[in-house]
């Protein structure tokens, strides 16, 4: 199958580099899925066809390429992080805490625990929406449309328990290097633990009408299996490796933030097909659901606690602390946005929605980054459709597809 | 003189039979599936659905304004489409739909029927039925793309599997009742010894064909959107693909309106007492279109429920399960003619 991209017809010849030569086969059928599909999102799959049998899927990405490591070479280092949010919307807090985290690491501060516990938060809030999403397509992709509405409605419980916290449905910045940028309203306990006790109710039902489905059963169980060696030698990352049966979490290899200090599974499932993914993404919500409870119920034990260092606090003039006392907003001064961040090479990483995320931050002593690194968990998943999508039927994709929740925009950076 | 043959093929029976129930009737059941599609999807969803264009109408004339939107579209023929089957196929794939009602008593009373005799009528419709679905293969193959190929290699593999189950399973209502006459057919039932009860097997297989022929979900396989775009339908855009869409509702209606005679006895339980033109046929004819309506409305519920079968899994059911239990229903109702049940 490799071969056939490396010779012409003739079976050896000419090679240009970086170019694809592909030999003309009589008996296959290609097709172009994408970039203008109802069922490919934003990228092409070339799928070849042997009757109603796919032969070769080849993913070709890159077509939402927005130059985000080089545009955060040429901004002040907080400017990235709305930046870098773009990538995902849909997680922009799991995204850019490890951005954050970098930071930290070169400029040697911690943020204290109140703010960590509200970067958890937020990051489990976003878990929960990301995961939804990806259900409402994945619903669609089988025709199920109520699913994608349920999904889609529910998802906005957790979108605005988010602008709740932060003032932003999607597009958050919320931590900053040493904190995060607003406390928890006073009547933000009480709406999250509404919702909790919603989302449990709701995945029961989603169980019913989804999951437990018949026909959804029969198109997703042994399809697109990912054998636990495979997952492993491709270096898939996310629910999609622990469906096969590996436990690899972020949150669990590597604790970030304060995920040591709460009290959560990682969910494995050892089909490694469609179904397990599936499973994999209803039972990390669960977990999820269970952090925010737990960081909730932190955060109103410890009222009153900083959410930026101290030092930072002190240097706030007093208008902005008298703000800060009366709304939680911490307002800061236009020197932070050019602060300069000591000379170093630092690397952190977290477990987005869909999977690890690292960046590997360089900084030359400037006001901007020297080299902004960031290897996305769709980046490492898009692999997958090379490898398991052959030898499939053609109604399978869209199965497959929609059970790694492939995001674009987060491979192609 | 002149007048009374104006009047004769102004009031010619076959003709407002398929002119007033066949193509407006049609319109209209297919017009109130599409509504009653909508707004039940959208009830499960815990949405409104339409509702602003006529809130008091619960949003029905959304539905008559998608239809005047696709009628005033420009209908887009691409150059590499062969032309005459592009055009003439869904318009002809139709009228064919419609066809089998010319052939469909509504009424004991002769004087309404749209043909003379209903003799081999169940025939003659069940055959009519079988051709839309060879028309749609056609249109796919003359439009000429990728996807479009793919849909109706898809719609073929599907009406080699379910015509036959659709015909075995209706048909066995002939055998039950030892005709092929329709209005016989439906008068055995009365009043309520309906096929459907007594023969629930060739009911459920005719259920199960009208669907997949009819590519409602769950087996809305040929026009699958994630893979296939809109399937044989790729290319078609303005009325031209209102009438393929609208294509498949009123096939499902024609449908429910033979097994609505075949199996839920048709004008049963009323009996026409005079033959005036609304006891003797605008009563029966509305009992019989109410319940193809309400079997119209059952199938189009399913979209809310169910995703979709894969393609091989959908044949499978067929081969496996739906022609063994069309088959059982045949013999089922063999038996009852047998025992003289009916």
């Amino acid at each position: 199958m490799r071969e056939s991209h490396t010779g012409t017809s003739s079976g050896e010849g000419w090679k240009l580099p970086g170019m694809m030569v592909r030999r003309v086969e009589r008996e296959v059928y290609e097709i172009f899925i994408g970039p203008q599909h109802p069922g490919s999102g934003h990228m092409r799959i070339i799928v070849r066809l042997d009757g109603d049998v796919i032969v070769e899927a080849d993913p070709d990405i890159g077509y939402v390429h927005r130059t985000m490591e080089k545009l955060s070479e040429v901004r002040e280092w907080l400017k990235p992080i709305p930046l870098l949010e773009r990538m995902t919307i849909i997680d922009a807090c799991n995204i850019t805490v490890p951005y954050v985290n970098a930071l930290e690491k070169l400029m040697d501060k911690s943020p204290p625990p109140r703010a960590s516990y509200l970067r958890v938060l937020l990051c489990e809030i976003n878990r929960v929406a990301s995961h939804l999403y990806g259900f409402g397509i994945f619903g669609v992709f089988l025709g199920h449309s109520t699913m994608y509405m349920w999904a889609f409605g529910d998802r906005e419980v957790f979108v605005e328990l988010a602008e709740v916290l932060t003032g932003a449905r999607l597009t958050h910045t919320y931590p900053i290097p040493g904190g995060v940028r607003r406390d928890m309203p006073q009547d933000f306990p009480e709406m999250a633990r509404r919702a909790v006790r919603y989302m449990r109710r709701r995945l029961e039902e989603y169980r019913k009408i989804f999951l437990d489905n018949p026909v959804i059963v029969r198109r997703l169980e042994g399809v697109g299996v990912i054998p636990r060696n495979l997952a492993a030698e491709l270096g898939i990352v996310g629910p999609n490796v622990r469906a096969s049966g590996i436990k690899y979490d972020v949150r669990l290899v590597e604790p970030y933030e304060v995920y040591d200090e709460l009290d959560f599974e990682v969910p494995v499932f050892e089909e490694g097909d469609a179904l397990a993914r599936t499973w994999v993404r209803v039972e990390e919500i669960k977990q999820s659901l269970n952090i925010i409870e737990q960081a909730v119920d932190w955060l109103e034990r410890h009222k009153g606690e900083p959410v930026i260092p101290k030092e930072d606090f002190d240097k706030l003039p007093k208008l902005h602390k008298e703000v800060y006392e009366k709304t939680g907003r911490v307002k800061l001064l236009p020197a932070h946005a050019s602060m300069k961040i000591p000379a170093g090479k630092a690397i952190a990483r977290g477990e987005m929605g869909r999977g690890e995320i690292v960046y590997y931050v360089e900084s030359d002593g400037g006001t901007t980054p020297y080299r902004v690194r960031v290897v996305t968990p769709s980046a490492r998943n898009a692999v997958i459709f090379k490898y398991i999508v052959p030898g499939h039927r053609l109604m399978d994709l869209p199965a497959i597809y929609g059970s790694i929740d492939y995001f674009p925009p987060e491979s192609d950076r | 003189m002149v007048l009374e043959t104006i009047l004769y093929i102004v009031a010619y029976p076959p003709l407002w039979q398929l002119l007033i129930l066949g193509f407006l009737g049609s319109l209209v059941v297919a017009m109130v599936a599409i509504w009653f599609e909508r707004k039940a999807a959208a009830r499960v969803q815990r949405r409104i659905g339409p509702y602003w264009a006529s809130p008091r109408l619960g949003g029905f004339i959304n539905i008559v304004a998608d239809m005047v939107r696709y009628v005033m579209q420009q209908v887009i023929i691409p150059n590499t489409v062969d032309r005459a089957a592009f055009i003439l196929a869904p318009i002809v794939a139709l009228v064919v739909s419609i066809l089998p009602l010319a052939f469909t008593p509504l009424t004991p009373i002769s004087l309404y029927w749209p043909v003379a005799s209903m003799e081999f009528s169940l025939l003659i419709a069940l055959a009519i039925t079988t051709i839309p679905p060879l028309l749609v293969v056609a249109l796919g193959w003359a439009a000429n793309n990728k996807f479009a190929v793919i849909g109706s290699m898809r719609e073929s593999y599907v009406i080699t599997a379910y015509e036959l189950v659709a015909v075995l399973a209706i048909l066995s209502g002939a055998a039950a009742t030892l005709s092929f006459n329709l209005v016989d057919i439906v008068e055995a039932q009365q009043p309520l010894k309906w096929l459907a009860i007594l023969n629930p097997l060739a009911f459920l297989a005719a259920f199960l064909a009208v669907l997949m022929s009819t590519s409602a979900f769950p087996f809305e396989i040929p026009e699958s959107e994630h893979e296939v775009v809109a399937g044989p339908f790729t290319e078609y855009s303005g009325v031209l693909y209102a009438l393929n869409m609208g294509g498949a509702y009123i096939r499902r209606f024609v449908y429910a309106v033979l097994l609505s005679l075949v199996f839920l006895g048709g004008w049963a339980p009323y009996t026409p007492v005079s033959e005036g033109p609304i006891a003797g046929f605008i009563v029966p004819s509305l009992i019989v279109v109410a319940k193809a309506t309400l079997l119209v409305l059952a199938m189009s519920f399913l979209r809310a429920v169910y995703g979709r079968y894969r393609l091989d899994q959908a044949l499978e059911a067929a081969w496996r399960l739906a022609i063994p239990l069309a088959l059982l229903g045949f013999g089922w109702s063999l038996a009852l003619a047998y025992a003289n049940v009916i």
